[in-house]
């Protein structure tokens, strides 16, 4: 029974997802060529496996069983202790053998389930049908105009997760946290790269509604979206569609579809296809995987800490949810996270520091230089714990103002090596917190200010700020403005 | 005697990329025919409590360790080298979309 | 009387000097020039290359460093593997023109001691067949009786070696393509347990149960040529680790006290009487060398060819899928579309008995049939494993005829296939089981060749050489 809350018109919209994740081991999942097909000229990361070749057989990676052993773990559940693979056939030229070596009926994940966490700071469990290991096919471009096809088989044969869940989702808005969720969790158990832009992991969504709550319309598949916004848009997008649809008295045809993110729309991909008959059976070329308990339990300790550990965590240290989500949710090569929690071993304070920086003024300085290096990789990267440490002391005891923190470690982000103490000296960044010499100045800005002064004393608390503007000026930016907010209003008397 | 309909014997052929004659449809709906005839013996026999056998070594766990072997039997240069087509290291194949 | 030394001889001579490498590739060669016109067992020769790795070979010699077990032993091997220096067609039009980029781990292994492929032999196409009249180049001829077929799929590698064309061939066996030809052509064919030699490189047909194995004159050959080709391979997820000991390391008493079983199933009603009492012969010698000899029954045997022709076909349907014209040879020109690219190349590459059994093979793994037939036929194949196991529990070996009849003339079976496929009725449920096997000449009937079967249990490959070297000493 679908809630009466997900009601778009009069229907109620379900949603399923697959996902598929590309594995990050350095070969491919049956044979040892290279898996790092970014960047590499087309038929290169290749060898006779990779080409179907006669008489080439398929070995397994024992990297790729690991890592889908892990991946068990991340969405909830544990490895099956017995999985194999079998043949699903179809003719295609990025197919090189004729058919996908995949897992059928015996997977090696069953019966998962995550938590996710929608914007609204609302949650929801999504079950997760099965996760099964297969190939990946090769990638294909048609140059417009030509009767003919180009095929690079460098992706051929690389090793991928697909991840199924359960028809439970039932918004855009649960499509894209579940989508996000995902990413986090393959993110966190290592088990992914995640890199969305270069394909790491593409999302399939399943859309279909129905005006009766205790049962499914027709779907439709729209394939390869990877981004979680297009996620949503495709979803919303479909919903939008097939409403319309069914109002008009059509009928919804069960079909795979396209996402056009240039046109925001899907498209129908319906080619004079026939349907397919996959004809699986196990593949008599790989021995089957069993797993032992020991081998299993080993997994399970190699799984650290997953994003709900990470929210739990840093909660704890009072670190804002929208802040701990974008500590998780960035991409790159930093451990963010790590950072921050490294810095929660010396208090919650430490960590919040930590986290808020990153957050609220290093992400920017990544995306600037970005932009500036027209997207290349930032050179910037984080300073490390001590240099957070030592700003963080500096800091809390006056030494220097919040915007000599956000200054120094930048500078420190950027390639300034050394102590923090020696650079603060260099550049005179250390404030006046001696209240004596404060207060000298403080003296001095009231008597050269008996306007504002008087404002003050009449109830214009704004004045004030007018005042502590004067003692930095006088102070050339040295004073600690706290410091010399709290002597004003004493020496006034307010 | 059993036939396997035209139908049939037409899909199975599309399925296989195989292009048929009249005559070959109808030679294989017999053919077909009497060889599935012949599997009905498979049903005489008491198959409780037992299960398929797709491999008969035992094996498990058949691992290959994930480092890259640079040194492999057919570079790709060989491999693109007896491609029918190609073009800029690209295989070339008829349209696909 | 055979022109060529044991193997071992050959290389010994190599090694001491006695003769070169060039000189045995260059006899090989006179020989299938002199004498295969007549009989088609070879389809392509390697010459250019096997003179070239002659020479490096001699090279060896002469420089004093170790030129292997094998040193300068021409061989011939069936072309579904993948070779250097001819092209690699497996008989049919299918693969024509196709150059093989890399070579099959047996044949890497053989080359590694020493040995020289010479030449590629003829076969059914893709090892479809038990004949060699489905090759796409022609028949190979029965040495015996040019009037009658060498058997198959392994016919030109028999006939190759009943020819004295080379000292050795190598064939692979599915259900029986070693073992009946080698019958029928009164020669030695050792199929071994499968997983013992690795498949890599070799044009598949049935991946659970394709065997490559040695056709030779003697068994102490064969026994040589395991023990260079056996053992695990890292491009074979299915091999299994050979015997500690040298597959030469014969038994000392290989037959006396040993319990043999007759298959009773094989024998009777269906079965030429010439072969029948060659082979009953045949054992009575066994009997007489000490053996203890009694009847067994195997009752799920009559089922095992419904196993094999389903299962086989289903993987081989499956197998034979990647030749599609796209990335290799034989590619159909003139296609105006990309399904008719796929279904130019494949429909003219293909000859009749391949798609016949793609078709069938298509039809078993279909969607609404796949529990009917595949998977009873697996089902029904454990069935067989287990009464196996049972048997070898008792017994040491098992034996009975290779096949039916001798060799058949050409064109009398090609009427319909399920008279073909009924011949293979003694080879099929050993291949079923990976169980090694061996064909060793013991008789003969209307002057022609009979083998007698020799079965073992599960990598038992060393006794069952044992015995096989017992019986040709007291045959």
């Amino acid at each position: 029974m679908v809630d009466e809350k997900y009601k778009v018109k009069d229907y109620y919209p379900t949603i399923g997802i697959e996902c598929h994740v590309q594995l990050k081991t350095k070969t491919k999942l049956f044979s040892s060529v290279s898996n790092e097909a970014i960047d590499a000229e087309p038929n290169t990361l290749v060898n006779h496996i990779c080409f179907g070749l006669p008489g080439a057989l398929p070995v397994l990676n024992e990297e790729a069983v690991r890592l889908a052993s892990k991946a068990a773990f991340a969405l909830g559940t544990t490895p099956q202790k017995f999985s194999k693979f079998d043949r699903k056939h179809y003719f295609y030229p990025d197919l090189p053998k004729g058919y996908q070596i995949s897992q059928f009926d015996e997977p090696i994940i069953l019966d998962g389930s995550i938590v996710i966490h929608l914007e609204d700071g609302s949650q929801k469990t999504i079950n997760i049908t099965r996760a099964h290991m297969e190939e990946d096919a090769g990638k294909s471009t048609h140059p417009s105009g030509e009767d003919f096809s180009l095929v690079d088989l460098n992706r051929a044969g690389t090793p991928l997760l697909e991840i199924v869940s359960e028809p439970e989702i039932h918004s855009s808005a649960e499509a894209k946290a579940y989508a996000k969720e995902l990413w986090l969790r393959m993110k966190y158990a290592g088990v992914s790269d995640v890199d969305l832009y270069h394909g790491n992991m593409r999302f399939d969504v399943n859309v279909s509604v129905s005006k009766d709550s205790q049962k499914f319309g027709t779907r439709t598949e729209t394939k390869n979206l990877n981004s979680f916004k297009s996620v949503e848009r495709a979803v919303d997008y479909e919903i939008e569609r097939q409403i319309k649809a069914l109002e008009k008295g059509e009928k919804i045809v069960q079909e795979t579809r396209g996402w056009l993110d240039d046109k925001q729309k899907t498209v129908s991909q319906r080619s004079k296809e026939d349907a397919h008959d996959y004809r699986y059976f196990p593949d008599p070329d790989i021995p089957p995987i069993v797993l032992s308990d020991e081998y299993i339990a080993e997994i399970k300790k190699s799984v650290q800490r997953m994003p709900e550990e990470i929210r739990e965590e840093l909660s704890e240290a009072g670190i804002a949810k929208a802040t701990i989500e974008a500590l998780m949710e960035s991409s790159g090569n930093e451990d963010y996270v790590g950072l921050v929690i490294e810095a929660q071993k010396d208090g919650n304070k430490f960590a919040a520091f930590v986290a808020n920086f990153i957050v609220n003024d290093y992400f920017k300085l990544i995306s600037d230089s970005r932009t500036q290096t027209n997207g290349a990789e930032s050179l910037n990267k984080l300073p490390g714990i001590k240099v957070f440490s030592d700003v963080f002391e500096l800091f809390s005891s006056n030494d220097i103002s919040s915007n000599s923190v956000v200054m120094i470690l930048f500078k420190f982000s950027q390639g300034t090596t050394g102590s923090v103490n020696d650079f603060v000296d260099k550049n005179n960044l250390r404030q006046m917190s001696n209240s004596g010499e404060i207060e000298k100045i403080v003296d001095q800005v009231i008597i050269d200010n008996p306007k504002p002064v008087e404002d003050v004393k009449n109830g214009e608390m704004k004045a004030i700020g007018f005042l502590v503007g004067q003692v930095m000026k006088a102070s050339q930016g040295k004073a600690n403005p706290g410091l010399a907010k709290d002597l004003i209003k004493k020496k006034i008397g307010v | 005697m059993s036939k396997l309909n035209p139908e049939e014997v037409l899909k199975l052929a599309r399925l296989a990329r195989l292009k048929l004659t009249d005559e070959e449809v109808e030679k294989y709906s017999e053919e077909l025919g009497t060889i599935m005839d012949y599997f009905k013996l498979l049903d005489e026999a008491d198959l409780s409590k037992l299960e398929p056998t797709s491999q008969v070594t035992g094996l498990v766990n058949q691992f290959r360790a994930d480092e890259v072997v640079e040194d492999q039997k057919a570079t790709p240069d060989d491999l693109l080298e007896i491609a029918p087509e190609s073009k800029d290291r690209y295989l070339k194949v008829k349209r696909m979309i | 009387m055979s022109i060529w030394p044991s193997i071992n001889d050959i290389a010994k001579d190599v090694k001491s000097g006695k003769t070169t490498a060039l000189e045995q590739v260059e006899k090989s060669l006179k020989q299938i020039a002199d004498k295969d016109a007549d009989f088609n067992s070879v389809l392509w020769l390697c010459e250019e290359r096997a003179k070239q790795r002659a020479n490096e070979i001699d090279q060896k010699v002469n420089n004093g460093e170790e030129p292997g077990r094998l040193a300068g032993v021409p061989f011939i091997a069936k072309d579904n593997y993948l070779v250097f220096g001819a092209q690699t067609t497996a008989a049919s039009n299918m693969l024509k023109g196709f150059e093989a980029p890399y070579q099959s781990t047996a044949i890497e292994k053989l080359e590694a001691e020493g040995a020289i492929c010479v030449a590629k032999a003829n076969l059914d196409a893709f090892a479809h067949g038990g004949s060699t009249e489905n090759s796409d180049f022609g028949v190979t001829k029965n040495p015996h009786d040019k009037t009658r077929v060498a058997g198959g799929s392994s016919g030109g590698s028999a006939a190759a070696v009943a020819l004295d064309l080379a000292p050795f061939a190598m064939g692979s066996d599915t259900g029986g393509s070693i073992r009946q030809p080698a019958s029928f052509c009164g020669i030695v064919g050792y199929k071994p347990t499968y997983g013992l030699v690795s498949r890599s490189g070799v044009v598949a047909m049935a991946s659970s149960t394709d065997v490559l194995g040695p056709l030779t004159r003697s068994v102490e050959d064969s026994a040589l040529l395991l023990d260079v080709v056996s053992g695990k391979d890292s491009l074979d997820g299915t091999t299994i680790d050979r015997d500690e000991k040298s597959y030469l390391d014969f038994d000392e008493d290989s037959v006396k006290g040993k319990k043999i079983g007759i298959i009773k199933e094989y024998f009777g009603e269906g079965v030429d009487e010439g072969v029948e009492s060659s082979v009953r012969e045949a054992i009575k010698k066994l009997e007489d060398a000490g053996a203890k000899v009694e009847e067994i029954s195997l009752p799920s045997l009559p089922l095992a060819l419904a196993v094999y022709y389903v299962v086989v076909p289903a993987e081989l349907s499956s197998n034979l899928s990647r030749h599609d014209g796209q990335r290799y040879q034989y590619s159909a020109l003139g296609s105006n579309s990309l399904d008719e690219s796929y279904e130019n190349s494949r429909t003219q590459g293909f000859g009749m008995e391949a798609k016949r059994r793609i078709m069938i093979g298509t039809h078993v793994l279909s969607s609404g049939y796949y529990d009917a037939y595949y998977k009873k036929a697996q089902t029904v194949r454990t069935k067989l494993i287990n009464e196996f196991k049972q048997a070898f529990e008792e017994y040491d070996f098992l034996v009975g005829p290779v096949i039916p009849t001798v060799a058949f003339k050409i064109g009398e079976l090609n009427q319909h296939p399920l008279s073909m496929y009924l011949q293979d009725i003694m080879t099929v449920a050993v291949s079923l089981a990976g169980l090694p096997a061996v064909s060793l000449p013991c008789g003969e009937s209307e002057g022609m060749p009979v083998g007698l079967q020799i079965i073992a249990g599960q990598k038992k490959d060393r006794q069952l050489l044992s015995i096989s070297k017992v019986f040709e000493e007291i045959n």
